[in-house]
């Protein structure tokens, strides 16, 4: 247990001392995007089942956000931990895989909750400024619910990646070529039913569009999926990279770059 | 008996597709108390082998028993026993020494160990740098970092693994010294070295590994007896007409002869008939581990060419 503490407690003070990247960087990046998309073309474009676009916007950008984050933290934590050695440490000491994973998932769980309340906060002022009231969340449980198993399940798959990756263009490649266009095309700038039936259905094959709408359905009460579908489907995300996490671990490689 | 610190029995390890064996059948032990060095060329299975202690390796066949307990059943009760000096210097680019020192702390289960950490660090003359990031510290300083780190749980047995690659002599000698409190305080250690003169002045006993084989164990003593020869170098007051069955080389009066470690000197020139007044100065040298190093390798070297 103590050195899943520690291993916890060293994912935190790791990224308290990148606070820029932890807090500026998402302050900024969500207030361009709800400058721009929310507030700019946002007055174009229509209500969706009875909510303003740019409240539409705000909980696609906080998971956006928190998967982002979740995915860095734990990955760029092991990337960099294998370009200076102090992995191997890790390996030799008795800490079980378990202890690892369970620490840095919730390590990435705590960074991508910080930046997924920061762009929550920015964008209720948005609200505020725009339209003159508060953005309340409308299912606290159904929220801290789909922020949990995201920001989990975003840790452990950036643990597998980073386990397996020999150099760090192939963590960026996986961050640019996969999760970024899974995240775009997830429903968090627009509803699915405002596209063709064709690409609705490929839409419903990107397990992303779960974990957006099930925080959309948290914070607005509205989604493109079924909650119940939603949290299932988060939920078994959740186990296969668990699994994926350990198997990682134990075939993936702790040496030295 | 009681359980040894460390017993390593008949070690294979193989690598890749073409399952190369960079370590064949290798056995040998550390007794409680010593400090045992293990010798070999570059890539001749060292690291490996203490690979496999820590468990960054599995081997492919045999045992690896540290205070009896299997590394691959139990390997949480012997990574508590052991602590390990990297043959690298880690960086840890976010954190300072004695965060370092915490979480590794931590990493063995101990939360607050400010006691031992503080002791290690004016032990190891760091104290006064604890606050630094290693990227500020001197090559000297890291690799006392390194030790530091591997002591913080208070280890039984301890695997330096080149702690002194890259470290100039005054510190090496101090890295000499404190290795040998280690030892006196009942820690056993397992030393690999590039540098033969480190072994022949800390290690009681050696094993010499050579492309992944054992080519010589024992007492560090008898190998180099047993694998050099004496060289006698006289001096005569005026030439002599030598007739040796030993090789030797002369220059002007100075006679050098390579002779067995076991021929006692008396004999020795009873033998070659000088006569005790033609002798101004005798220098004896013994032999050294390097020698026998060499001697041994390269003649495994000469077994391992095929023809």
């Amino acid at each position: 247990m103590t050195g899943f503490v520690t291993i916890f407690h060293r994912e935190i003070s790791r990224f308290s001392k990148v606070l820029v990247q932890t807090v500026v960087t998402p302050l900024i990046s969500s207030f361009l995007y709800l400058l721009i998309f929310g507030v700019s073309l946002g007055e174009q474009m229509q209500d969706h089942r009875g909510v303003s676009y740019i409240s539409f916007l705000i909980p696609g950008l906080m998971m956006m956000g928190l998967i982002n984050n979740s995915f860095q933290n734990s990955s760029s934590s092991i990337v960099s931990s294998k370009f200076s050695g102090d992995l191997e440490d890790l390996r030799v000491a008795p800490v079980t895989d378990h202890e690892i994973i369970w620490a840095m998932s919730l390590g990435s769980l705590v960074r991508g909750t910080i930046v997924g309340v920061i762009t929550y906060l920015v964008g209720a002022a948005f609200m505020v400024f725009q339209q003159g009231e508060w953005l309340p969340i409308v299912h606290p449980v159904a929220t801290l619910f789909f922020v949990i198993v995201s920001g989990l399940t975003f840790g452990m798959l950036g643990i597998s990646i980073a386990f397996w990756a020999t150099t760090f263009d192939q963590l960026s490649a996986f961050s640019a070529f996969i999760l970024l266009p899974l995240t775009y095309l997830g429903g968090v700038f627009l509803s699915i039913e405002h596209l063709h039936p064709f690409w609705q259905m490929i839409s419903k094959a990107n397990p992303l569009l779960y974990l957006i709408n099930g925080l959309r359905y948290g914070v607005l009460g509205v989604s493109d999926v079924n909650p119940w579908t939603a949290a299932v489907i988060s939920l078994l995300g959740f186990m296969v990279f668990y699994g994926l996490a350990r198997w990682s671990l134990k075939r993936g490689s702790f040496q030295r770059w | 008996m009681a359980n040894l610190p460390l017993e390593i029995i008949n070690l294979r390890k193989s690598y890749g597709p073409g399952m190369v064996e960079a370590v064949k059948g290798i056995s040998f032990d550390v007794q409680p108390g010593e400090i045992f060095g293990l010798l070999g060329p570059n890539g001749a299975g060292k690291t490996t082998i203490i690979s496999t202690l820590t468990t960054l390796e599995k081997p492919t066949s045999g045992q690896v028993k540290i205070f009896g307990v299997e590394v691959v059943k139990d390997p949480m009760f012997t990574k508590r026993q052991i602590g390990v000096v990297h043959q690298e210097v880690i960086n840890s680019g976010f954190f300072s020494v004695e965060e370092i020192l915490n979480f590794q702390s931590g990493y063995y289960g101990l939360r607050r160990n400010r006691e031992r950490i503080h002791f290690l660090l004016h032990k190891l003359a760091l104290f006064e740098h604890k606050e630094k990031k290693v990227k500020q510290l001197s090559g000297g300083m890291k690799r006392r970092l390194m030790i530091a780190k591997a002591l913080v749980h208070n280890p039984k047995l301890l695997l330096l693994d080149e702690p002194t690659a890259g470290v100039d002599i005054g510190l090496r000698e101090d890295l000499w010294k404190f290795v040998l409190e280690l030892r006196a305080e009942g820690m056993s250690i397992l030393l690999t070295t590039h540098y033969l003169e480190e072994a022949q002045e800390l290690c009681g006993r050696v094993g010499i590994i050579n492309y992944g084989s054992l080519v010589a164990l024992g007492n560090t003593q008898q190998i180099i007896r047993q694998y050099t020869q004496k060289k006698v170098c006289l001096t005569l007051t005026q030439p002599f007409d030598v007739k040796s069955g030993y090789s030797f080389k002369n220059k002007d009066l100075d006679y050098e002869f390579l002779i067995p470690q076991n021929l006692p000197l008396g004999e020795f020139l009873d033998e070659v008939g000088i006569p005790l007044q033609l002798v101004r100065d005798v220098s004896i040298d013994e032999g050294d581990l390097a020698e026998a190093f060499l001697k041994l390798v390269n003649k495994a070297e000469l077994q391992e060419v095929p023809s």
